[in-house]
């Protein structure tokens, strides 16, 4: 008995698998996994395209592209570098992350742990109707509603902060229209919702026997929320907060009516008329580009893409990653 | 010793009689301020943070003081801080919609949703001209961009949820990385390939622009309205000897109805208003236009963009007015996705808190 079973071999483990067992299922797989695989197809041909008409400005400009800070359509040879408003964009959304965070963790705060359902309820499809609005109507309010309000604000902020170097200003005759600052309030009203919409459902789905617990051992409000709730919630916060920057990075139109574009690098006084954004830059020049500024302005479009792109991956592996239970 | 009845305690009532007045006067006394102060002829925005955020602060913290001791000051100051700031974004989003309704009203009537803005100069009373040939390129536009971008996010969906794939992950994290594409930036890579090609610009190539961003927030909201159908149905079907497509059509989609319904509904409000992409790939035209595949057409954004930066009164109103229409647009589609994801029973109560983990 012994030495029969020594000859045999002992089988070779069978693996187990299940494919589709019809003609029409195999279709039907086939067709989502080419609709899914689409998405990167979409990245390639937004980076190549994008990429074969950016080409000879980048060729011609070389790294001043993006670091230098001068762009003359009549020089002989043309020279377009975007180094102020690549600094323009980061300090807009820099701005607009630092209002819009607060605002949006006191909303969610507010919705899930403070109202009543009907009103929390209500609250949410608010906030969910301000993130509908289209940005020619944030952009159209913007200029003729919120600017002088807020340029208000900014004198205000410079007449008893003004020795603080981020409210200073070079002269107060300019005004304080067309500032960072606004546009940075603009931005922070459309990246509300996207960080409230995150961090209210994070806090939501947090295990209530932890908040519990904490209030069982005489845990107030306050404290619960800076060692319980926030610092387990911080990834999705964070995540949140890297997709609202993404998007303001990329804002366009709303933009576009409240800020003066300087091509002057704007280092940190936000109250000064005098600011950048890639993508404002790229609708402002687009009406009367020439042949080789719109190649310029291809380039500027590919950078930004490459920026919004990165920062947006990172930002959703993080909140995928905080949210497991949107994991099946 | 007599021996009294205690009174009746309720440890779960937070608020007694005198301690709601006591409320009721703490949150009076820091407006009644701020109003006298700003009646006064202070500075409105110094009075509301530097005067009535502080004394709200302080009042609130001494009845949260006499109510729970210690702990009651700080969170009295967090609900006021929360109260504050949360309210302020309700403040800006009525601003936003009030001004739309009160501007924008000026200029809606009948003939100006209907009419084209031929013959139509910057001082022509608002009696003549609109916007009928922007809601009609609109339309088709956004309606062809849905027709392609539907059966492809939905797609998506499925394969998101049903298929066993091992970079499932990493498509799902790509697709939400592109929702957050820069609208310019859609409108650049449709106007580069316009270059690459020699072709005309046209309507279509609006379509196409609105293309990606569009795709992103079907694909997802799709997703999870999918993911919501329990998956004990799926397995019953294929049981019962249905293959996979079948049990998707006729299990799966019909429960998914509504969320998917809502998925379209969401991804057409999210392009409808979008100008960027248009402006760089659809030629304006001031008539009315039925052929997207070639010539020029106009959309609503488009309208709102020409006339926004115009000096002239008339001009603005229109834009205000166009802006209107496209609001309304929105908000027939937001209400709808609203009325569709309402939860089907309302007697079993939707608790905030769901099962973790």
């Amino acid at each position: 008995m012994s030495e029969s079973s020594v000859t045999k071999p002992a089988p070779v483990r069978r693996k187990l698998s299940a494919g589709p067992l019809s003609r029409g299922d195999k279709w039907f797989f086939r067709t989502t996994s080419i609709a899914a695989n689409f998405a990167f197809v979409l990245v390639a041909f937004i980076l190549i395209f994008l990429f074969l008409q950016a080409a000879p400005a980048l060729s011609s400009q070389g790294l001043p592209f993006i670091t230098g800070s001068i762009w003359d359509s009549s020089a002989d040879p043309i020279i377009m570098q975007i180094g102020p408003m690549i600094w323009g964009s980061v300090l807009i959304g820099a701005v607009g992350v630092v209002i819009a965070t607060p605002l949006s963790i006191s909303l969610a705060y507010l919705i899930v742990y403070m109202l009543p359902n009907r009103l929390a309820s209500l609250a949410t499809n608010l906030v969910d109707l301000l993130a509908a609005l289209p940005s020619v109507i944030i952009g159209l309010w913007g200029l003729f509603v919120f600017s002088p309000v807020a340029a208000e604000w900014g004198a205000t902020l410079n007449t008893y902060l003004g020795w603080f170097p981020l409210f200073n200003v070079s002269s107060a005759d300019n005004g304080f229209g067309g500032s960072p600052f606004i546009a940075g309030w603009i931005v922070a009203i459309m990246i509300v919702p996207i960080i409230t919409s995150i961090t209210r459902e994070v806090f939501s789905q947090l295990d209530r026997d932890l908040i519990n617990g904490a209030l069982a051992l005489g845990g107030s409000r306050l404290s619960t929320l800076r060692r319980v709730i926030l610092p387990t919630s911080s990834g999705a916060i964070v995540g949140g907060i890297l997709l609202g920057l993404g998007r303001a990075l990329g804002e366009t139109v709303a933009i576009f009516y409240v800020l003066q574009l300087t091509f002057e690098i704007n280092w940190g006084q936000i109250l000064e008329p005098k600011g950048g954004a890639v993508a404002s830059m790229i609708l402002a020049k687009f009406g009367e580009a020439t042949a080789a500024e719109v190649s310029g302005l291809m380039a500027s479009g590919l950078v930004l893409f490459v920026i919004t792109l990165i920062i947006n991956f990172v930002a959703s592996v993080i909140v995928n990653r905080a949210q497991p239970w949107r994991k099946n | 010793m007599s021996f009294e009845p205690r009174p009746t305690v309720q440890p779960w009532a937070r608020v007694n009689k005198s301690r709601r007045a006591e409320i009721i006067f703490a949150a009076l006394v820091p407006l009644a301020i701020a109003i006298a102060l700003i009646a006064f002829g202070f500075d409105r925005n110094l009075t509301l943070v530097g005067v009535f955020l502080p004394i709200q602060v302080v009042s609130a913290s001494v009845v949260g003081y006499r109510a729970f001791g210690r702990r009651g000051v700080g969170d009295a100051a967090l609900i006021v801080f929360v109260f504050f700031l949360a309210s302020f974004v309700l403040v800006l989003l009525a601003s936003v919609v009030t001004s739309l309704v009160t501007q924008g009203s000026k200029a809606l009537s009948w003939s100006f949703v209907t009419q084209n803005n031929i013959y139509v100069s910057n001082t022509t009373s608002l009696d003549y001209g609109g916007v009928g040939h922007a809601i009609v390129g609109t339309l088709m536009i956004v309606g062809l961009t849905t027709l392609v971008t539907v059966p492809l996010g939905i797609a998506m969906a499925i394969y998101l949820t049903q298929s066993q794939s091992k970079i499932k992950n990493l498509v799902r994290t790509l697709t939400q990385a592109i929702s957050g594409l820069p609208s310019v930036v859609a409108g650049l890579f449709v106007f580069s390939m316009v270059l690459t090609f020699s072709w005309e610009k046209s309507g279509i190539m609006g379509s196409m622009a609105l293309l990606p961003l569009m795709l992103p927030t079907v694909a997802r909201v799709a997703e999870e309205a999918l993911r919501l159908v329990p998956v004990d149905l799926r397995y019953a079907a294929l049981a019962l000897g249905a293959p996979n497509y079948r049990a998707f059509f006729q299990v799966i989609l019909p429960a998914a109805k509504s969320g998917i319904i809502t998925a379209i509904l969401l991804g057409v409000a999210r392009i409808i208003g979008e100008t960027a992409p248009l402006l760089l790939t659809v030629p304006i035209n001031n008539g009315t236009s039925w052929n997207i595949f070639s010539g020029s057409i106009m959309t609503l954004p488009a309208y709102i963009y020409g006339y926004l930066s115009s000096l002239f009164s008339t001009s603005q109103n229109r834009a205000w007015g166009g802006a209107l229409v496209l609001m309304i647009i929105v908000a027939v589609l937001f209400t709808t996705t609203r009325i569709l994801s309402r939860p089907k029973s309302m007697k079993s109560k939707p608790t905030k808190q769901k099962a973790s983990k």
